[in-house]
């Protein structure tokens, strides 16, 4: 893969740990859990719903504090959120008072002060996302697929070295949600990101990830952790796949 | 916002104290500041001139009829609104015969209907109960209308694939679906009717606790006015609380809301 | 709402407009033959001349609908607007800062639940009995409204909003401006809308009282002197111009704030 195993990593996890004060069950919600993220790598975490995964991604996202342990980008402690590090929800977070361009201008307004080309710059990832002609349209006039296709748009329009993407295609149909796959993978291979990518469907992870992480619940801890030395584009037949399709089941079992 | 949950958690009198500070500041101001009673007479001043002009049973006779016209009116508009609110919005034919009158009188503020109540019904008991059942009846009407008619049609659909039709449909799926807004909408009027029936009280009548703040104009005693003005809201605060705890019981007992 | 309104057919229209005309047709009828006492039940034909009176000579004598309508209309809006100027700021303020919330809230809760007009003594010391008592009753009712739906405006602001803002590198003025604001927006609404109704609803006891101008001493007036049709005419003014204000509201509301239907307050 084209992940430079002497560059200094971009992402470091360590040990970290996090319960939520009030919460009722005894094992918090991640556990002493540590990883290394490379620059340019497409992370893929997997888990079942409520194993910490959102928990985690705020943590690296900076949205949340660890209880204890570290977050590390580029060497220096993360302490807020922005500063280089977009952020795709998994309700997708769109201002429900601006239009779809307006959610990608939002974004791109500190890159690019000139509106014209913000706005042009909008249409233009609109189009990417698949959107194009949906400029003018407000959140709630699109549906929950279209909704989750801005927000990608407007963390793209960020243009971050680091991309978090929190189950950013649970919306969507099982055929856009392919398109999406590939698009994603074009995007990511064009303009080289560093992809912390969330997700719950097995497929979804070896089609996308350089690297898969296995996530357990009570306490948030990895099981397993595979490689996925795979030229892209991948195709769903490919028995080595299949293979880590397998393991990855029998893990979460 | 996790701020406030701690804040709740650790300070849960702070709400009081917040009052309790501003009550102290009050009767300070009071006696320092501007120190004439005729223009704002302190808390304590205000009691002191209650005292004077009124004995215990006196005061809760002002309340009791107060609250007895309240309810009065409240239970008429509650069972005519729920009644009507609940039949527009399961037969539609029955709401567009009813829907365009009540939104004709809606707008007409229940206040404005006193000197005609006055006019249908004399200056008695009947003209104060009508003007507040007006100001009661709308909200409810309304809520308990709009909830049947955002029942989700789901879930009379899942209900009749399970044979459960007719009025059975109506009082075991339309109405519990329905209840919460039905329960909004009561809230709603009997503030409503609390607000009116104060207004009701100044203008004509002779006892209840609109009367006793109009009476502090004659006495010459604004400290009375203060006194009736505090009454008037912390009775209509604890009936709020008491209706608001009364339909939480009754909708939990029958087990419509989780 | 939008399911019951969506599909709007002929019978939407007919049924009640014939309802309407039936009731009325039938009221004229009852009232000429002498089965509705005509001081009890103005007839339509009688309150039409009523208003013709009302517009030309006015009543009492002079006083024409023009001024007391006008009047009403001031008294509202000088207490709405004074209000609305108030608790905006205030309520900001209060939803922003938990600890203030905490505070304040009971104070809120119970200044809501005082009747407005059981404050007419205290405003008549303060401020006469000319247009200041009444501005201030009104600016009183509509206040609390305003400020009660302010903080929990700012209270229901989707937190995730702000996370999601917070990714893009928004400062706090910037959050503030336009994260903040543009969320509370439609609960604003809602409360200023609720906020006149209370207004107009103060606006009618408080002229009832020690004043013959506006429309609520019009009404008053005229039952004293067995004028109902003056008073009837009076009450369709009065409920029109309520009408008017709400629909006017709702259409400014949909043009500034096109993207979303209009939300329920608080009363
Ligand atoms: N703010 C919170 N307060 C208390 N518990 C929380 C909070 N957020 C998440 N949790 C708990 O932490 C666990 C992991 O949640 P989350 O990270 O959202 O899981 P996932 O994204 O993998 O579905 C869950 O058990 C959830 O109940
Ligand atoms: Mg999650």
């Amino acid at each position: 893969m084209p992940v430079n195993a002497t560059a200094p990593p971009k992402i470091v996890v360590d040990r970290v740990a996090k319960h939520f004060p009030g919460d009722a069950a005894d094992a918090p919600v991640l556990a002493d859990l540590s990883m290394t993220i490379a620059e340019n790598e497409f992370l893929v975490l997997l888990g079942r719903s409520g194993c910490g995964k959102t928990t985690l991604l705020n943590t690296i996202a900076g949205l949340e504090r660890a209880s204890s342990g570290t977050v590390h980008v580029d060497g220096a402690p993360v302490d807020r959120p922005g500063q280089g590090k977009g952020m795709v929800f998994q309700q997708g977070a769109l201002f429900p008072w601006l239009t779809a361009a307006g959610n990608v201008a939002f974004a791109a307004r500190k890159r690019l002060p000139d509106a014209r080309a913000r706005r042009a710059r909008a249409r233009e990832l609109l189009e990417l996302v698949g959107l194009g002609g949906a400029e003018d349209k407000y959140p709630s006039e699109l549906s929950g697929g279209m909704q989750q296709r801005v927000a990608i748009a407007r963390a793209l329009a960020l243009d971050p070295e680091i991309l978090l993407m929190d189950e950013p295609f649970g919306a969507l149909d099982e055929l856009t949600r392919i398109e999406m796959q590939q698009e994603l993978t074009r995007v990511w291979q064009a303009r080289r990101k560093t992809v912390v990518f969330v997700t719950h469907s097995i497929w979804e992870g070896l089609m996308l990830a350089d690297r898969i992480m296995v996530m357990a619940a009570r306490p948030g801890r990895i099981v397993l952790e595979r490689q996925i030395a795979i030229d892209r584009p991948r195709r769903r037949t490919d028995p080595e796949l299949i293979a880590c399709y397998e393991d990855i089941w029998r893990s979460l079992q | 916002m996790s701020t406030d949950a701690r804040l709740a958690a650790r300070y849960p009198m702070l709400g009081l104290l917040g009052a309790l500070a501003l009550l102290l500041a009050w009767e300070l101001a009071a006696r320092w500041l501007w120190r004439d009673p005729q223009v704002l007479p302190s808390p304590i001043q205000s009691i002191q001139a209650a005292a004077r002009h009124l004995t215990l049973p006196e005061v809760a006779e002002h309340v009791g009829v107060s609250v007895a016209r309240v309810v009065g009116g409240f239970v008429l508009a509650a069972v005519s609104g729920v009644a009507l609110g609940i039949a527009c919005g399961w037969y539609r034919p029955l709401s567009r015969l009813v829907r365009p009158l009540v939104e004709l009188l809606r707008p007409i503020p229940p206040l404005a209907w006193i000197p005609m109540a006055i006019i249908w019904f004399g200056l008695g008991e009947p003209s104060k109960l009508f003007v507040i059942f007006l100001g009661a009846f709308f909200p409810i009407f309304t809520n308990a209308w709009r909830g049947m008619r955002s029942v989700p049609p789901v879930l009379l659909r899942a209900a009749r694939t399970m044979d459960v039709d007719g009025l059975a449909l109506l009082f075991r799926v339309g109405i519990p679906a329905a209840a919460p807004d039905i329960t909004t909408g009561l809230r709603v009027g009997f503030g409503l009717a609390f607000g009116i029936l104060v207004a009701a009280e100044l203008i004509a009548a002779e006892s209840g606790m609109g009367y006793l703040v109009m009476q502090s104009r004659q006495l010459g005693e604004l400290g009375l006015a203060v006194f009736g003005i505090f009454l008037i809201g912390v009775v209509s605060l604890v009936a709020d609380m008491a209706l608001a705890t009364g339909m939480r019981r009754l909708i939990r007992g029958r087990g419509t809301l989780s | 709402m939008s399911a019951a309104e969506g599909h709007r057919d002929w019978r939407d229209v007919v049924y009640p407009l014939a309802l309407i005309g039936a009731l009325l047709a039938g009221w004229e009828w009852a009232a000429t033959h002498g089965y509705l006492r005509p001081i009890r039940f103005p007839p339509p034909s009688t309150l039409l001349a009523s208003l013709v009176e009302l517009v030309r000579e006015g009543f009492p004598e002079g006083i024409t609908l023009g001024t007391h309508f006008a009047l009403t209309m001031q008294r509202i809006l000088a207490g709405f607007a004074l209000a609305v100027a108030l608790a905006v700021p205030l309520g900001l303020a209060i939803g922003w800062y938990p600890l203030l919330d905490r505070l304040t809230e009971s104070v809120i809760a119970f200044c809501r639940s005082v009747a407005t007009l059981s404050l007419l003594p205290l405003a008549i010391v303060w401020f006469g009995t000319g247009e200041g008592s009444k501005v201030f009753l009104i600016g009183y009712g509509c206040f609390w409204v305003m400020l009660a739906n302010t903080v929990a405006a700012v209270r229901q602001v989707d937190p995730l909003l702000v996370r999601a803002a917070s990714t893009m590198d928004t400062g706090p003025a910037e959050m503030f401006v336009r994260v903040v604001l543009p969320a509370v927006l439609p609960r604003l609404f809602a409360g200023a809308r609720i906020a006149l109704g209370v207004g107009f609803m103060v606006i009618v006891g408080a002229e009832m009282i020690g004043t013959i101008h506006g429309l609520g001493a019009l009404i008053m007036e005229a039952r004293t002197f067995y004028r109902s049709d003056i008073t009837v005419v009076g009450m369709i003014v009065i409920g029109g111009l309520g009408f008017a204000i709400t629909a006017a509201m709702q259409r400014l509301e949909r043009l500034l704030l096109p993207w979303q239907a209009p939300v329920d307050g608080a009363r």
